[in-house]
């Protein structure tokens, strides 16, 4: 899988590192902006009133 | 084969390694937004406070709390979501403060504690019930379980300084337990009709299964002018 993604990104091997650098930067922050803060709701830390509102 | 292999393997570093990124996440980022956001809403409300939005007069001085100042006009209703006083318990810090919102929807936990929107207004006959996070944003209520009898809990609307006691606590129950948000709540050892305050919080620290609640009973008002309360000078 990780191959793949190496073989098909362009420059040399210096250009492949940095954008794949910027991808996992990238991947990281769609993660913490949008999908952990959907996901953290589903576990149980937020339950905190009496009424389940 | 080898490639089933290594597609599996890298599949499973990937999973592990989102797993990690989620830890971070839940520990350490909600703690760092939920600081921001706080101090943000508590900027907020001293804002509003200083140009003196909110000023229902309270004409009188230093009461008791069996004299707390009759109002002249109905004050506004708090808006859902939004600030409407700061929150101060010593025992948890010297400087834990946090914003109370009106309403206890998960987003406006991540902003602050959450009032209970049916239940009473701050200083107001009846039980003033608060939600909090034990863990995660920041974890407001992280040392709930320290809070003893006695202990102050000092709250600011801006006009006025309310010094709750309280009386009981940290008493644990179930979720679907809602009587101790009552008026004169369940199992807490009122009997009469009083100025209350209720804090909810989750128990155990990272759980669901059961409720942490502490209740109090409202000490002393005094007016912003005249100075911080007792419990909240050293």
């Amino acid at each position: 899988m990780y191959s793949f993604i190496w073989r098909h990104l362009p420059g040399n091997a210096w250009v492949k590192a940095l954008i794949s650098l910027v991808l996992v930067a990238a991947v990281v922050y769609v993660l913490f902006q949008y999908v952990f803060p959907w996901a953290e709701p589903l576990l149980p830390f937020n339950d905190v009133t009496v009424d389940n509102q | 084969m080898r490639l089933i292999v290594r597609t599996l393997s890298e599949l499973c570093i990937t999973v592990g390694a989102l797993i990690v990124l989620f830890v971070v996440y839940v520990l350490f980022w909600t703690g760092v937004k939920a600081d921001h956001v706080m101090d943000d809403q508590i900027d907020q409300l001293q804002e509003q406070w200083s140009q003196g939005t909110v000023r229902p007069a309270t004409e009188s001085g230093v009461t008791g709390a069996s004299e707390a100042p009759a109002q002249a006009a109905p004050p506004t209703p708090y808006k859902s979501g939004k600030p409407f006083a700061i929150m101060y318990i010593p025992r948890l810090g010297f400087t834990w403060n946090k914003p109370v919102l009106e309403n206890t929807a998960t987003d406006t936990l991540k902003k602050g504690l959450g009032h209970y929107a049916n239940t009473a207004r701050l200083g107001q006959k009846g039980n003033f019930a608060v939600a909090g996070h034990r863990r995660t944003y920041g974890d407001p209520f992280k040392d709930f379980p320290r809070l003893r009898e006695g202990d102050a809990v000092v709250l600011t609307d801006g006009t006025t300084w309310f010094t709750y006691r309280i009386d009981k606590g940290p008493y644990k129950t179930v979720p679907s337990d809602i009587e101790v948000i009552d008026p004169v709540p369940r199992k807490s050892g009122y009997t009469r009709p009083g100025r209350y305050l209720t804090l909810t919080t989750c128990d155990p620290e990272w759980g669901h299964s059961h409720r942490l609640i502490v209740w109090a009973h409202l000490d002393s008002t005094q007016p912003v002018e005249a100075g911080k309360p007792q419990a909240l000078r050293r």
